[in-house]
């Protein structure tokens, strides 16, 4: 969308053309060009088709902003544990699982994708460490790191070096945030990187058998981690996070040794991937819609619209797409009549695009009344624990590289732009870019 | 010795707790006993506003005004805020509170 094309609409008082219409017939939204631009994918989908078959990912997509809500508000209908345990190492389950328990510590399944009850017990001891008053708490020490890492971005850029928006930034930022709450000192963020994406592809549907077991490699590398960490602060607990897990005491007793390690391994990689991946898509943006860099300059010395600022780019550009459910008895969504068992695709991304609950949904627009509405972080029991977290590391981000950095450009042609292999998560591989220096 | 609190549903429908246990939130109180519009999706985070209600006039001085963090999370609901708006997660029942009346905001 060019800015023109926002300002005349804007002046007749009329939304611009949105996405443009996308045929369904043979599409899968696993196709490239779908996964690389899926706006019209999603609007063909609520307009058409709003609980659609993909027969590549054997899913039903649901992609209206009702739908999506109702599937979420009924956790037990639409199983988060069997839609994960469906989708988890798809095709490959077994061979995974005995590598982990032969080489990884064991199998230990993400308590955070368990159902209610057992997920209540668990996320009632989590929810205390993220709430929001804690996180205001932390905004000096992550503008600290920000600004040590805009440094390194400036340093580089001098010595005539490409600079790298999501490699030298935005992920080496939030594995440091994360690192620094478990308590585990500076970790390379090459490594977490390989880890995040090893377990992010466990949901992405989009491995091979040689990926897996890479993938599965990785995986056990970072519990072995984890748990060595976990057994050092048994013997002796620490001032952090690890340590607060390793001993923490829930409603009915003790968490397992297995669900605190799910726990500390859904931080490492929840805290940082897709965090990092709102990161990249924000400096995308501010380098691609110059009107949007132009609304974040105006906004930068308030902190009212600069957290408008935020909840409004994860609305327009949620960094999880889609995450999967299954039925657990046959239900009607949608006009859709869905079997037991069915796998179901979460759009959260076509959810936040809905026109029907957003005015001109792809409009930048900080004014909206309903920002909050969107379902970036999700809806109901599973909604993210750490959006307070995310949205302070997404601001201070924002505030700091506008500050400080001009005129920010890809320096590469757009459609070179590409996006990690996985339905769940959109996420920018790499961003080289140019900026001036300011103040 | 508890509290009593009322909840008056966005459906009109009054739902009043006796001898409610003071040290949790309001949000516990309505979430656990299923009133209808309290979610406490967050779990008490201030970061989600769905349990958005308007506190009724006689006890707004009791319950006090919202914090900052507060209200910017309130501010992303801005079509349902009222100069009486509080997440009820962040009000923490206690003895003065005996009798608190509160309405529940629509759902977002």
């Amino acid at each position: 969308m060019e800015a023109g094309q926002v300002e005349a609409a804007q002046k007749t008082g009329k939304c611009p053309m949105g996405h443009g219409s996308a045929s369904l017939a043979g599409v899968s939204m696993t196709d490239p060009q779908v996964m690389a631009a899926p706006g019209p994918f999603y609007q063909a989908l609520r307009k058409d088709s709003p609980v659609h078959y993909d027969a590549k990912l054997n899913m039903w997509l649901v992609s209206r902003y009702d739908d999506i809500v109702t599937v979420l508000r009924d956790p037990l209908t639409y199983s988060d544990k069997h839609g994960y345990a469906a989708q988890y190492a798809s095709g490959f389950f077994e061979e995974f699982k005995q590598i982990l328990e032969r080489d990884g510590g064991g199998f230990f399944p993400d308590v955070i994708k368990d159902d209610p009850p057992a997920h209540t017990r668990v996320r009632r001891l989590m929810d205390k460490a993220f709430t929001a008053h804690r996180v205001a708490t932390l905004e000096p020490q992550i503008t600290a790191l920000v600004n040590k890492l805009i440094d390194q971005l400036v340093a580089k850029a001098g010595d005539g070096q490409v600079v790298d928006g999501v490699n030298d930034f935005a992920i080496p930022l939030t594995i440091a945030v994360i690192c620094e709450q478990l308590g585990f000192g500076q970790l390379s963020a090459d490594k977490v990187k390989a880890w995040s994406q090893a377990v992010t592809a466990q949901i992405g549907r989009m491995q091979n058998r040689e990926q897996m077991l890479a993938n599965a490699a990785q995986i056990c590398d970072l519990q072995n981690f984890i748990i060595a960490e976990m057994r050092a602060r048994e013997a002796q607990p620490r001032e952090d996070m690890v340590s607060d897990l390793v001993h923490a005491q829930t409603e009915d007793g003790k968490l397992e040794f297995g669900e605190a390690v799910s726990l500390v391994r859904a931080m490492i990689i929840a805290g940082n991937d897709t965090t990092a991946s709102a990161i990249g898509n924000l400096i995308y943006v501010l380098a691609t819609q110059p009107e949007v860099a132009k609304t974040l300059q105006e906004s930068v010395d308030d902190d009212r619209l600069l957290n408008r600022f935020v909840e409004e780019l994860l609305r327009i550009e949620p960094p999880v797409r889609a995450l999967a459910k299954m039925t657990t008895k046959e239900v009607e969504l949608g006009g859709q009549k869905l079997p037991e068992h069915a796998h179901v695709m979460v759009l959260y991304a076509s959810g936040n695009d809905d026109e029907t609950q957003f005015e001109c949904p792809r409009n930048f627009d900080l004014n909206r009344t309903n920002l909050g509405k969107h379902v970036a972080f999700g809806v109901g029991v599973h909604r993210c624990i750490g959006a307070s977290l995310s949205r302070m590391e997404i601001k201070v981000v924002a505030r700091e590289v506008v500050r400080r950095l001009g005129d920010i450009k890809l320096a590469i042609p757009v459609d070179q732009i590409t996006y990690a292999p996985t339905v769940a998560v959109r996420t920018i591989e790499r961003l080289p870019i140019t900026f001036t220096r300011r103040g | 010795m508890g509290v009593k609190v009322t909840f008056v549903q966005a459906d009109g429908v009054e739902k009043t707790f006796d001898d409610v246990a003071t040290g949790q939130s309001l949000m516990e109180v309505g979430r656990f006993n299923n009133v209808e519009g309290i979610m406490g999706d967050c779990g008490g985070s201030c970061a989600c506003a769905t349990c958005h209600v308007y506190v009724t006039p006689e006890w707004q001085a009791a319950v006090g005004p919202a914090d900052d963090i507060e209200v910017a999370t309130l501010d992303m609901v801005s079509d349902l805020f009222k100069s009486n708006s509080r997440l009820c997660c962040q009000i923490q029942l206690r003895e003065e509170l005996n009798g608190i009346r509160v309405v529940v905001a629509p759902s977002l």
